[in-house]
């Protein structure tokens, strides 16, 4: 109790000025917070938009990804089968133009399938289980999903296998290149699907996500099992994921030296636009940083000048207690204990408002645009920020007054009046 | 028996150059458990920078203050603040009581580094100041001397060997500050304490076992009532010429 009343009390007339500190500092924090929540939010809208973009992945695909088209066997016309397009991105060839990057190679395949007395246009796709995991979700509603090692066994999605009449456990046939038919064991329903730089839907088939343009259904098998299927070891399309995203660049010039002399690959990358994107951001976060900075610093540095005037007027005081025997310590505890109080009865207050009266959803300026409004976000590094502030305006507040008592004899501080 | 308080050779001068001001000059004396000192002189003499001296409120740049055989002149600013709450107390001229405390609080303040607030003991001091009636009145609600008494209260909270004591009736009418002069010398001999009293009171030198007048940094004179006092290491009573400049 009585050593409260040393922190807190005795400061007289400069007890106003410690309040219009606190205010000062709120003030600035309310400002500061509220560009801060708004920079974290454009920060995390923008770590957004690079787990949706994944800017390090780059699309090789050839025009024609339809491998294989045939008229149903039912009917009176008799099986036609197209002719093939030969896929044209060879392996080999991939894996040397990628050096180090990540290859998801697929194979996308469209038959018709004819189970029991149904049939049904399908997109089949050939892939490598392990690392389009990492490029596309897949939530299986039963089942599992495909392993490496998996031999003639599929997943699907639930629209296609309601409508081939299939279950977990169940077969299909598909037929293959050589005019055989496969039998495919269901062993996974899946329940949605985001296929990363799925193909275009072009017919009528299946789908997860109506009046989708791409592609959201099909069939899943492992890439041995689709080039069994496919006859061939060539692949349609392959994202390549880039170990950063400044090696992007590198990786799409190399790739298109490697496929320079086929003119039906075409290589594409969002980093281009990505980057932009980051530019845009970039400056607008930097026109916000600015604005903070500048808020805090002079917010700061008059509220260190209150604090400095309540400091300055209790250096007798303090000189006191130290005459009669308490410690330096101590006494430098009490002063700072003052200070922070102070500072942080301000910046909390003023912190609490600014998250509770945030907007919902801030519009940025043009040039973020196309991040879409951006939600403003308190976290961590914002409250770190204003509690750096505060103690800055503390540490400038109070270091005149103790620089003064520890390199001048406490004699000079007991005689002083006032400052 | 050996002094409880040594002072020896100090020098102290304040500001550089030729605008430097010796305000004492080798001065040399010693004072003995439970002995009443009188320092006096004029303005400026240099009485009160030796009181700050002795507290380790202030260094001198040569020279050696003893107290109780210990070398108070190269503590550090928290051994300094030890020493003082242990050994020292201090009245001073201004009272110094903090404002927003109560009489019995600001008696209990010296208390706070020993971790044990007696307020037992700090309302018997203030009985015997007589202002046990006025425990739980802020200073701004007590007169100049009632102020300076409970200042005296808190000098003598942690029993100190030694009490320094800066003008304290200098900002007093003349019956207080006789009142206060007397509580004080009363106070101190009936509880064994040394006390070195800055005051230009001619009563009080009745009083004192030894009194040095300071003049210019220098003890002028001496008097010593009852051959307690000492006023040099070696019998000289002012700046000796033992001491090496």
């Amino acid at each position: 109790m009585i050593w409260n009343k040393i922190i807190f009390g005795g400061l007289g007339r400069r007890g106003f000025e410690a309040v219009v500190a606190s205010l000062v500092l709120g003030a600035a924090s309310a400002l500061v917070a509220g560009s801060l929540i708004v920079i974290e939010g454009g920060r995390y809208a923008l770590t957004q938009a690079e787990r949706d973009d994944r800017p390090e992945i780059v699309q090789i695909r050839s025009r024609f990804n339809r491998a294989l088209f045939e008229t149903p066997r039912s009917g009176n016309l008799p099986p036609l089968t197209l002719p093939v397009y030969e896929p044209l991105i060879e392996p080999e060839q991939l894996s040397s133009a990628t050096g180090d990057a990540t290859i998801v190679a697929r194979q996308s395949l469209f038959r018709n399938v004819v189970s029991g007395d149904r049939f049904l246009n399908v997109y089949i796709f050939g892939i490598d289980p392990v690392a389009e995991a990492h490029v596309s979700s897949f939530s299986l509603i039963r089942g599992r999903f495909l392993r490496p090692d998996d031999g003639v066994v599929a997943i699907l999605d639930d629209a296609s296998a309601r409508a081939l009449g299939v279950d977990l456990g169940k077969t299909f046939p598909v037929r293959k290149a050589d005019g055989e038919d496969l039998d495919l064991t269901v062993v996974g329903i899946i329940g949605k699907l985001d296929l990363r730089n799925a193909p275009p839907r072009t017919v009528e088939a299946p789908a997860l996500t109506q009046g989708s343009s791409f592609v959201s259904s099909g069939v899943f098998v492992t890439l041995h099992t689709s080039e069994t299927i496919f006859g061939r070891t060539t692949l349609t399309d392959a994202l390549v994921v880039a170990r950063t995203t400044t090696d992007v660049p590198f990786l799409v010039d190399s790739l298109r030296e490697a496929f320079r002399l086929e003119p039906g690959v075409f290589v594409t990358e969002r980093y281009s636009q990505f980057s932009r994107k980051v530019h845009d951001f970039v400056l607008t976060l930097t026109l916000f940083t600015l604005i903070g900075a500048a808020t805090a610093l002079l917010a700061g540095l008059f509220a260190a000048n209150l604090l400095h005037d309540v400091y300055a007027d209790r250096r007798r005081y303090y000189a006191t207690l130290i005459a009669l025997g308490v410690s330096p310590a101590r006494v430098a505890l009490a002063g700072l204990s003052l200070g922070l109080a102070v500072a942080f009865a301000g910046t909390l207050t003023a912190v609490l408002m600014s998250v509770f009266f945030r907007p919902a959803e801030f519009a940025l300026p043009s040039l973020m645009a196309n991040l879409g409004a951006i939600e403003p976000r308190f976290d961590l590094s914002v409250a770190a920020a204003m509690a750096a502030i505060a103690l800055a305006a503390v540490a400038l507040g109070i270091s005149p007054t103790w620089w003064r008592l520890l390199r001048h004899p406490m004699a000079t501080a007991l005689s002083e009046n006032g400052r | 028996m050996s002094p409880l308080v040594a002072v020896q050779c100090v020098t102290k001068s304040y500001g550089r150059g030729s605008t430097a001001v010796k305000a004492l000059d080798s001065v040399s004396f010693e004072a003995r458990l439970g002995e009443l000192v009188q320092l006096t002189g004029p303005s400026g003499a240099g009485k009160t920078t030796l009181l700050n001296l002795i507290s380790a409120l202030d260094r001198p740049d040569r020279g050696e203050i003893l107290v109780a055989g210990a070398n108070v002149t190269s503590l550090s600013l928290a051994e300094a603040a030890r020493y003082r709450n242990e050994q020292v107390g201090i009245v001073f001229q201004s009272y110094n009581l903090l404002p927003q405390l109560t009489a019995l609080e600001n008696v209990l303040v010296p208390m706070i580094p020993n971790g044990r607030m007696d307020r037992d003991r700090a309302l018997e001091l203030l009985d015997a100041v007589g202002l046990a009636d006025r425990g739980a009145h802020r200073p701004a609600q007590l007169s100049g001397g009632e102020q300076q008494r409970v200042a005296i209260a808190r000098a003598l909270a942690n029993d100190p060997v030694l009490v320094l004591a800066d003008e304290p009736t200098g900002n007093l009418d003349d019956e207080n500050a006789r009142n206060v002069m007397a509580l004080l010398c009363r106070t101190c001999r009936g509880r064994g304490n040394t006390l070195i009293i800055v005051t230009h009171d001619r009563d009080i030198m009745h009083t004192a076992d030894t009194v040095f007048e300071l003049r210019g940094g220098i003890i002028a004179k001496v008097k010593s009532n009852c051959h307690k006092g000492t006023p040099g290491p070696n019998g000289h009573p002012a700046n000796d010429s033992h001491c090496r400049r």
